[in-house]
């Protein structure tokens, strides 16, 4: 028994100093870009924040439930999209400009949105019910979608309902981009920004208001999951004939799942267009907002939220170094008819492929452990069963 | 004793197979029904119709006097009959205390009220210390904190057997409980369910080998290509000629 957790210890001490490791050196190259200025280091941590979100919902539904969720583009899109199509128009509405189905036209959105944007730089009550509208709205539209999505695909298993979510993801990005009342078709339509309000040090505040959005999600997330209701997924995930038999509704279960994580999914989507102020429809490819996702999921460690941090974290580092340094670095791959363009798809690809040969548990790999706390567990245990487990 | 369970006419055609074919039993309240047959009789067959797994192509399921025919299995859990597996089906990325705790109840499952820690903890408590108990019983209280895929195939079994009574249900379906298992085990398991028995809950047991099992049945089914060719007391069952002949060929009656 001793021996036995000696090597306990010892296996997660490697673990540790294995990612001891990939944090030093991540810590390393992350100097080189704190040399370029603030809003590098800025934009580090609002792409970590953005996809943290994603990455967070993504293995709620894949990690926790089993669910191979291989259209999350779809819910950050819902998300995206409403933001760019509501909260504006609604805007614009009540200052008498127009807001009808020419709201999203080009020549229109250039006359209004700066009108709106000024009206918010005004007054901080107005900025802050307009970010509230716009993530109350990208909430409901992502449990919607969710929700919808949920029921064609919910009673089909494995390949198929990752085939059918797949379909789903791509068919809202098409439709944004030939349907112009929705988000401009293949223009953009601009967001009223509420952050404008702090002047100077908007971009700033934006990344801090992102930042601590993703610090939360985090919070609910581990609070949800290590639970009751993370147990039922978790069951269902592992054994589904099982599951019902110890009275689980499988499809309740999963529904709750894709809600909630498609919810989540939508707020990363509504925070994001309004970061970036606009909404371009064809700016949602499933190889950014899905495939990403599942590379920064595959890395962290499927089933463990905070997994999920650290392999958006490494990843999204890797991923600025690349575009940052990719033709000092990397011009000479020219010379072979490489375009170092590419570069940072090829990453992704590369971890996928690495993290299934090498590290197919991840960095941080699922914990089997009981959800009551410790101090709990002991005290019960020594209440009935303290001597037979000895 | 009142009928907990009875099958009226149950019929299961896969294709032009008919695996169940117009079968009718009873299990009457706190008694040891065995389900007995040879191998692709329709045994599990019967018992995935009763629990909603499959749906009968025809005929009623009844539990007491509630009509639970094609019913889905988690709703069937609600009405206080639960089953286990002949392969045992564990949830391999919880803890074996975790298997256990999630074949039972909790308001902690609803997702509103999951976040918040304090609507469900004292709920938690109280079923570990429960599921502790049934764990002691089948000897899996000193591995309460291993992933359950770390056990071994006889504890695996002893893991559903737990599973099904922590479930808190009144009849308790148990699918070859002591298949795979040593006679040693296997006659600890079935005394273990003999002695719940006589606490008030009801079992029916399908096994195969009816010489460990027999002795703890008050009644015994047997079938054969999906139809059921005896039933009775134990004696009456395994002296029939018809049950002599599926196990063991015919001529073995006279033989005898």
């Amino acid at each position: 028994m001793k021996s036995q957790s000696t090597q306990r210890n010892l296996k997660s001490l490697l673990l540790n100093s294995e990612i001891l490791a990939v944090v030093a050196i991540l810590m390393a190259l992350t100097f080189f870009l704190t040399t370029r200025g603030l809003p590098m280091v800025l934009t580090i941590l609002v792409d970590f924040a953005v996809f943290a979100i994603i990455t967070m919902s993504l293995n709620l539904e894949t990690g926790f439930t089993g669910i191979p969720q291989f259209g999350r583009v779809l819910a950050v899109i819902a998300g995206a999209f409403a933001v760019g199509a509501i909260p504006g128009r609604l805007l614009a509405a009540l200052m008498g400009l127009p807001a009808g189905l020419n709201y999203t036209i080009d020549t229109v959105q250039f006359q209004v949105s700066p009108e709106l944007t000024a009206a918010l730089s005004g007054s901080w009550m107005l900025s802050l019910l307009f970010l509230f509208i716009c993530l109350v709205i990208a909430a409901l539209s992502g449990a919607g979608i969710g929700w919808l999505t949920s029921r064609p695909a919910i009673r089909l298993r494995e390949a198929y309902l990752g085939i059918s979510l797949l379909a789903f993801g791509d068919f809202l990005m098409w439709v944004g981009h030939n349907w112009v009342p929705l988000v401009g078709g293949s223009t953009s339509v601009f967001v009223p920004d509420p952050f404008r309000i702090f002047g100077g040090a908007r971009f700033e505040a934006v990344v801090i208001a992102i930042f601590l959005a993703a610090l939360l999600v985090y919070a609910y997330l581990n609070r949800l999951t290590v639970s009751p209701f993370g147990r039922a997924l978790k069951m269902v995930r592992d054994n589904e004939v099982s599951a019902s038999a110890a009275g689980k509704d499988i499809v309740k279960i999963r529904t709750q799942s894709l809600v909630i994580g498609s919810m989540l999914a939508a707020i990363a989507g509504g925070l994001y267009v309004i970061y970036t102020g606009t909404v371009t429809a064809m700016g949602y490819s499933r190889l950014v907002w899905t495939f990403w996702p599942w590379a920064f999921m595959m890395l962290g460690g499927i089933g463990s939220t905070a997994g999920m941090l650290l392999g958006v974290m490494v990843l999204t580092i890797m991923r600025t170094l690349i575009t940052v340094y990719r033709f000092e670095v990397f011009g000479f791959l020219m010379a072979w008819g490489i375009n170092p363009l590419w570069l940072e798809f090829t990453l992704m690809g590369a971890v996928i492929i690495g993290v299934i040969l090498f590290l197919p548990h991840g960095l941080v790999p699922e914990k089997v452990q009981s959800i009551l706390p410790a101090s709990r567990v002991n005290s019960i245990l020594s209440k009935g069963f303290g001597a037979k487990l000895q | 004793m009142s009928n907990l369970l009875a099958t009226e006419n149950v019929t299961k055609k896969f294709g032009g197979l008919a695996a169940v074919n117009d079968v009718s039993i009873t299990v009457k309240q706190h008694t040891f029904t065995m389900l007995i047959g040879p191998n692709g009789c329709g045994k599990t067959t019967l018992i995935n119709c009763c629990t909603g797994i499959l749906k009968p192509t025809e005929g009623r399921v009844l539990l007491g006097d509630t009509d639970i025919t094609g019913w889905p299995t988690h709703k069937i859990y609600e009405v206080g009959f639960v089953r286990t597996f002949q392969i045992p089906l564990p949830f391999l990325g919880l803890t074996v205390l975790d298997n256990v705790l999630g074949a039972m109840r909790n308001s902690g499952e609803a997702p509103l009220k999951a976040p918040h820690r304090r609507l469900w903890l004292k709920e938690e408590e109280n079923n570990m210390e429960r599921a502790m108990a049934v764990l002691h019983r089948v000897r899996l209280d000193k591995h309460w904190n291993k992933p359950s895929h770390t056990l071994g195939a006889a504890q695996l079994k002893m893991l559903e057997v737990a599973k099904g009574l922590a479930a808190g249900a009144k009849l308790i379906a148990l699918d070859e409980p002591i298949g795979g298992v040593d006679p040693a085990s296997a006659d600890e398991i079935l005394s273990h369910v003999s002695a719940l028995k006589n606490e008030g809950l009801t079992f029916l047991v399908v096994e195969h080998r009816i010489d460990i099992a027999a002795p703890y049945a008050d009644y015994i089914y047997a079938m054969d290509l999906g139809r059921l060719i005896s039933q009775g007391t134990p004696q009456q069952v395994l002296g029939d000629p018809k049950v002599i002949e599926v196990y063991l060929g015919k001529g073995a009656t006279e033989a005898c």
